[in-house]
């Protein structure tokens, strides 16, 4: 698989973790720019499921300092490219 | 008020020629097992009344002739599970402090090489009729000492009374309708109160007792039909894995039993339905009890509705919630009554009472029809910012997954919000289930706050010598 065909994979399956984490959400509500205080239900317990899905599902670990800076999709898929 | 001898010595002298004891091919009549009873206990009469005498014997009719020869002697007997591990050996004979360690011939590699002050070790072959004077146990008595399994903290020393054993097997024989038409299978432990309750019970009312000293599925079945056995009493795993793993055998053996009882607190649903659909006319009951207050309750699987109850209290038991620690009807289980322990051995901890209510350390509520629920322990319970979330509802959604052989909830300390969720996970053999298909699942099936943030994939936990998982080694 080509680099392009990884970067849409990891874009996919953290889309895809966004979604499990925020069961209401809609695919025209989704936007990867979009930030935490634009999601109703986002808040600290959500955002310890984000992370923990994320963690587990690329084998990774973030610190403290990711975990405070992760507030949109965008930022989520950054740090985790970072980490791969 | 009776002693445990009088079980005994009633029911040979209304059926001396009825078989009371059967243990592989050996069968024993009332008035035989009486016999060497007070024989052995000959032998015990040279020990001080209320001296402890130990037991490390696999369920076989030479414990249960020592046992009773022990309560006919006066002595106390401190019974030791098989499975027990040394440093835990040691521990409760440094603490019961025995006069005499007896084994049987199998069991006695185990005692022989532990520590003992003023004591001597013998196998049960060892013990010879003496002549000796008889001596009469009263009510007040302690009869046997149990160690707590060690779920939660170091095993403590519970004795219990004479009358106290009378008053729990007279309310099992009533509950359960137990008579002395009775044929009971035990494949149980009978150093463990469930099993001893069981042979009391059998003894109290003049019923067959039939020994299972191996509690695989199909020796259990065929002795069923060899017997003609009426009532069987066994672990929640073991009918579980009878239920699933050899139905059609079962169909066929349990269908005439007019009674299955078992001991948990958490016995799977699906068992249950599978077991109820078996029995033509009989019943399947459980009861929710510590060792230090034995059967306190009792459920009979009547109705679908209250599948996940363990019942209403039992007679002359009072249990209530106290909503302390938790809220909504739910809290702390307190009993009162004849059933429950005095103090714990020599007093070496103090018992958790209050105006003679014992706190059990577990959660639970009454439903509206005043039957009783069990949540989790007090000590389990994990503190999330301040909501109290008991471990066993993480643990009973996660169960539902395939590949999952057990899981664990424990707290994990967390600087935002106190504790959060950890989960130990035991995957069943060739599983390929990760931990992102148990957090999905979680996050669809849990409130947010309930979803692990860790999971740790383990090979086994840690355990006590009774099987039951060490929680509190689990947490940090």
């Amino acid at each position: 698989m080509n680099s392009d065909g990884l970067k849409l994979n990891l874009d996919d399956d953290v889309k895809k973790i966004f979604f499990e984490t925020f069961p209401l959400l809609t695919e025209s509500d989704f936007d990867w720019e979009k930030t935490q205080n634009n999601y109703e239900d986002w808040d600290s317990f959500a955002q310890l499921n984000l992370i923990t899905l994320t963690e587990a599902k690329f084998e990774i670990n973030f610190s403290d300092d990711e975990i405070t800076s992760i507030n949109s999709a965008k930022s989520l898929l950054e740090i985790t490219k970072s980490k791969l | 008020m009776n002693t445990i001898d009088r079980f005994l010595t009633d029911s040979s002298k209304a059926n001396p020629e009825k078989i009371a004891l059967i243990d592989d091919d050996s069968k024993f009549t009332f008035s035989e097992l009486e016999e060497k009873v007070i024989k052995f206990s000959s032998f015990l009469n040279q020990f001080e009344e209320k001296s402890v005498i130990s037991l490390l014997f696999e369920n076989t009719s030479e414990f249960v002739i020592s046992y009773l020869g022990i309560i006919n002697s006066g002595c106390v007997a401190h019974l030791i599970p098989t499975g027990i591990s040394q440093s835990n050996l040691q521990h409760q004979i440094s603490s019961a402090q025995p006069k005499l360690v007896l084994s049987s011939e199998s069991y006695f590699y185990r005692i022989k090489d532990i520590e003992l002050k003023n004591s001597e070790k013998l196998k049960f072959s060892d013990v010879k009729e003496l002549s000796s004077k008889y001596k009469t146990p009263l009510p007040t008595d302690y009869a046997y000492l149990i160690y707590t399994s060690g779920t939660t903290s170091t095993p403590k020393g519970v004795p219990i009374t004479h009358s106290s054993c009378d008053f729990s097997t007279k309310n099992i024989t009533k509950t359960l309708h137990y008579s002395e038409n009775d044929i009971d299978l035990l494949p149980l432990q009978m150093s463990h109160s469930f099993g001893l309750g069981c042979l009391h019970t059998s003894l109290y009312v003049g019923s067959t007792l039939v020994l299972q000293k191996n509690p695989k599925p199909m020796d259990i079945l065929e002795s069923i039909k060899k017997h003609n056995v009426t009532t069987l009493a066994a672990i929640p795993s073991t009918l579980s894995n009878i239920v699933s793993n050899y139905y059609d055998d079962s169909l066929n053996s349990l269908s005439n039993l007019r009674l299955i009882i078992t001991n948990s607190t958490f016995f799977p649903s699906e068992t249950i339905r599978k077991l109820r659909g078996m029995l033509k006319t009989g019943i399947v009951a459980t009861y929710y009890g510590l060792t230090e207050a034995s059967r306190s309750t009792f459920m009979i699987f009547n109705d679908d509705n209250k599948i996940e109850s363990v019942g209403k209290p039992s007679d002359g038991i009072e249990i209530k919630i106290d909503t302390k620690i938790k809220n909504d009807h739910i809290g702390e289980i307190w009993i009162r009554g004849p059933n429950v322990l005095d103090n714990y051995w020599k007093k070496e901890y103090s018992e958790n009472k209050s105006n003679d209510w014992l706190k059990t350390g577990d959660i639970g509520k009454f439903d509206d029809d005043g039957f009783l629920y069990i949540l989790g322990r007090v000590d389990d319970l994990i503190n999330i910012s301040g909501e109290k979330v008991y471990p066993q509802e993480i643990e009973r959604i996660v169960k539902v997954l395939s590949g999952i052989d057990e899981v664990v909830a424990v707290p994990m300390k967390h600087k935002s919000f106190g504790e959060v969720v950890k989960l130990f996970v035991k995957k069943s053999v060739d599983s390929e289930i990760n931990a992102s298909d148990i957090l999905s699942y979680c996050i669809k099936n849990l409130e947010r706050f309930k979803v692990p943030a860790k999971i740790e994939f383990v090979e086994d936990f840690p355990r006590t010598d009774y099987g039951k998982i060490k929680r509190f080694m689990l947490k940090e």
